[in-house]
């Protein structure tokens, strides 16, 4: 190790390998022997730099202007609720009109996770996607998993545990934590039939303690639920003019 | 009229002020010449403009063309400045869900950023999206020694540590980053291996200290702050376990300290850590000053003073 240690030296030239020396034997070192800390707020007073501005700018009014942009109009405020509310049924018949539209599998039921509903109700007026983006900041999209009736079930389950979901394809009440009652298109749960069901991927991968649907396969097509929300507000606008969705009884407490 | 007792004591002022006025400037410089300053930010999470006014508590604060424009002014006082950051960049604003983080990593390089790590949020838009951004837009390096990434799209775009010269200061900097099981979305993380954040962090700063002879050796950090209740590794856990770290800069728990904390390390030794909160609202600073040493001992027992910069 010394031996090739040597040749190396041998190579450099003989005055780097005097300053070499020179630094080996006494090398300067700094220790940091005093700090001090002072933060600075940013505050709206302050100064801005005139060139950073004009590089963001750009974005800035083109994210705005597209956030701006009227989508739609709202007839009816709608609002945030459990067991069933009129926002999560807008949302949930968004995300199963829309979803039939990127699979060729016959959807049974579309769910919406309470917790994923990030405004307590949209306003009845003009939408914008401004709005739609705060209502569904994440990036999620629809995903498709074949459940059995008795995994149907299981999950079914965990939705009235947690007080019940925004459903669009089904109907069910909740009695002491668990669902009963339910009907799928209208027809009752067959322990042993095969159901596709659509979640947000968030839902599908386990999120929300959905454990059940961990281990599933899911079918994606990277079609984003935001996306969905303003197709469907443009399809709605096209058939009726407006936005809006009703109270049906879909999730309700057993007497 | 000027009495003669009154003249000569004028004229001595200002032959002294001419002599010393030269010797003040190369003591001022002297001392510049010892200091490095340290700003820094986390958790900035595209908040490209300031918070909107809404009536929320954050409303009008932030902003990065104010934050630049801070930097600026304390670059043109101070000669030794290193600008860090401490990852979670993206995600936040609609600013990324249509860009996909390019306005923000332009605007940290316009910004003269020396370094960041990476956030979990990094990987919101995938990691071919991030390796994209940083490829054609950082001017910067993204540090992060405990996730191996070979294989994935960001082989080639981290790198765990780089170190820094300035002036006579050599200044050693590496990154950490989260456990990414349950936070990250495993197609997001893909074949990413998370390794144990402070057997890595040691084995850098090992690295920085003894064999590229740094001065300073600053941590990046990504674990958060404490975790009182919870088994996952913070920036506590790693500043008391660590060797040879002197500061961890961190972020993802968005905590505000009032001032840095400080622990002891397995050698007896001071580090600090700060964190600034979130959405850039604080530019974080701390001035270090350095004593020379003309030999390789350095004093084991010595400690760091550190006190709040008393503002002038």
């Amino acid at each position: 190790m010394t031996r090739s240690f040597i040749i190396q030296l041998r190579l450099i030239h003989p005055a780097i390998l005097v300053l070499l020396a020179a630094f080996a034997s006494c090398r300067t070192v700094y220790f940091p022997s005093k700090a001090e800390y002072s933060s600075q707020r940013i505050t709206k007073d302050l100064s801005i730099d005139s060139s950073l501005y004009r590089i963001v700018r750009p974005y800035g009014d083109s994210v705005e202007k597209s956030m701006n942009t009227i989508i739609g109009t709202v007839r009816q405020t709608l609002e945030k609720e459990q067991p069933e509310g009129t926002l999560g049924n807008f949302m949930a018949d968004a995300y199963l009109t829309m979803g039939a539209q990127q699979f060729d599998k016959p959807i049974d039921a579309a769910f919406v996770n309470f917790g994923g509903i990030r405004l307590q109700q949209l306003p009845a007026g003009p939408l914008t996607i401004g709005k739609i983006f705060e209502l569904m900041p994440f990036d999620n999209v629809l995903v498709l998993q074949q459940l059995s009736g008795t995994q149907l079930q299981s999950f079914l389950d965990l939705v009235a545990a947690r007080g019940g979901w925004p459903v669009s394809g089904i109907r069910f009440s909740i009695r002491n934590k668990k669902a009963v009652d339910i009907f799928i298109r209208d027809r009752p749960l067959q322990p042993v039939a095969q159901y596709w069901i659509l979640n947000s991927d968030f839902v599908a991968s386990g999120g929300d303690n959905a454990e059940m649907l961990k281990s599933l396969p899911q079918l994606s097509t990277g079609y984003l639920a935001r996306k969905a929300l303003i197709d469907y507000v443009a399809l709605q606008t096209r058939q009726q003019g407006f936005v809006g969705a009703q109270l049906e009884k879909r999730v309700i407490h057993a007497q | 009229m000027l009495s003669r007792k009154h003249f000569i004591r004028q004229s001595a002022l200002v032959a002294g002020g001419l002599l010393t006025a030269p010797l003040w400037a190369e003591a001022r410089n002297a001392a510049s010449r010892y200091r490095l300053v340290v700003l820094h930010t986390n958790d900035t999470h595209s908040r490209l403009d300031p918070f909107p006014m809404d009536g929320s508590r954050n409303q009008g604060l932030g902003g990065v063309d104010k934050r630049a424009q801070i930097i600026k002014q304390i670059r043109e006082q101070e000669p030794h400045v290193l600008l860090l950051d401490a990852g979670d960049i993206f995600q936040g604003t609609p600013y990324f869900n249509f860009y996909k983080g390019e306005p923000e990593i332009r605007a940290m390089s316009y910004m003269g950023y020396d370094a960041t790590t990476i956030g979990n949020h990094d990987f919101d838009a995938g990691m071919e999206n991030l390796a994209t951004q940083l490829r054609l837009h950082a001017r910067f390096p993204m540090l992060v020694c405990n996730y191996d990434v070979s294989g994935t799209p960001l082989e080639g775009n981290v790198k765990p540590y780089q170190v820094f010269k300035r002036g006579p200061l050599t200044i050693g900097v590496l990154g950490v980053g989260i456990e990414g099981k349950g936070l990250i979305p495993d197609q997001l993380f893909g074949s990413t291996v998370y390794l144990d954040p402070v057997a890595e962090a040691n084995k850098v700063a090992y690295i920085l200290r003894k064999k590229e002879h740094c001065d300073l050796v600053i941590c990046l950090s990504h674990l958060g702050n404490r975790y009182p209740t919870e088994r996952k590794v913070s920036d506590e856990d790693l500043a008391k376990q660590s060797e040879e770290i002197d500061l961890i800069i961190g972020g993802h728990t968005h905590t505000f300290l009032d001032k840095p904390l400080v622990y002891t390390n397995k050698k007896g030794r001071d580090v600090m850590v700060n964190q600034v909160g979130f959405g850039g609202i604080i530019l974080g600073r701390i001035d270090f000053e350095f004593s020379k040493f003309s030999s390789q001992k350095i004093l084991k027992t010595e400690k760091i003073f550190i006190s709040s910069k008393s503002v002038v």
